[in-house]
């Protein structure tokens, strides 16, 4: 299958789930999703398509958090952007991939423990790269991230 | 000078530590073990384990993970032992001096002997470093 046929293929299969597509570049399109229809393409797009699930990448914004989920079709070289905003007024949560992809479980812990979006259904939402000394509810990479360390050393020392 | 330290200077085995780093000084380092500058005519030979190390090289920005690693293979390096920062990360954390997980530069965390500055430090910068560090705890100009 070329592009035009998997974007016309999703498209057709996801109507409602899909609230816009931006084809970027010959090689990247960005799909904008409702976050409760997730659960709903990946498995369609990992098993039917072929495509290979690359990693996930989330963002803080302005008024909502995005997360990407890339997926990547390596026969036709096409990288494709599941993008999904979850709105900051709500809460910050989405159901969690894991149990159709298990490359994903760590990658989840990732966000999880940088933004504080919480993956339901998650098997071990344990802290992967901060430690163990870390407090609870504080997300190093929001935009409101604020110091809670008073005895970090913030100078040069010259 | 104690016999210990004489003897250390002689040949020092020195253990190669990265604490975050982006692995481009870690790479300047392996570049010094090569034939090309060889510092093994100075009698450095890179130890296996840190037991048998006489001189840490330490590079990168000293995240939270690692620190508490660092702080456990200082304590087993036999004594007298040398530490050489490598590189800007290990000496001020260089751009990473505001990031949530680097609280504290090296040399509050254990003490340094020699400073090699450089984003990389070339591979001379290093050797001179450490010869350098050798003459002055020889006692020589």
């Amino acid at each position: 299958m070329n592009k035009e046929a998997i974007l016309k293929d999703i498209n057709s299969k996801f109507e409602k789930d899909i609230i816009s597509l931006l084809d970027k570049s010959p090689t990247r399109v960005y799909i904008d999703i409702k976050p409760e229809a997730i659960t709903k393409i990946t498995p369609y797009v990992f098993r039917n398509l072929g495509a290979r699930f690359n990693i996930a990448s989330g963002v803080d914004c302005r008024y909502h958090m995005e997360i990407l989920y890339h997926f990547i079709i390596e026969d036709i070289n096409l990288l494709i952007s599941f993008r999904v905003k979850l709105d900051k007024k709500k809460a910050l949560e989405i159901d969690s991939i894991t149990n159709i992809i298990e490359g994903a479980n760590w990658v989840e812990r990732e966000i999880h423990e940088l933004l504080g979006i919480n993956f339901k259904g998650h098997p071990d939402l344990r802290k992967l790269l901060l430690p163990d000394e870390w407090p609870e509810g504080v997300y190093p990479l929001r935009c409101d991230y604020k110091e809670w360390d008073k005895k970090a050393i913030r100078d040069r020392g010259v | 000078m104690s016999l210990k330290l004489k003897a250390l200077l002689k040949s020092p085995w020195v253990f190669h530590l990265s604490t975050g780093s982006c692995n481009n000084c870690d790479i300047e380092v392996l570049d010094c073990l090569t034939p090309r500058f060889d510092i093994e005519r100075f009698g450095m030979l890179l130890a296996g384990s840190i037991k048998h190390a006489d001189v840490l090289l330490i590079t990168g920005s000293c995240n939270r993970q690692s620190v508490t690693r660092l702080k456990r293979l200082y304590e087993q390096v036999p004594k007298p032992c040398l530490v050489v920062a490598i590189g800007e990360c290990a000496l001020s954390r260089g751009l990473f001096i505001d990031s949530y997980n680097c609280p504290e530069p090296l040399d509050k965390i254990i003490p340094v002997d020699v400073y090699i500055p450089g984003c990389p430090p070339k591979p001379e910068a290093i050797i001179a470093g450490v010869v350098k560090l050798i003459e002055k705890v020889k006692g020589k100009k």
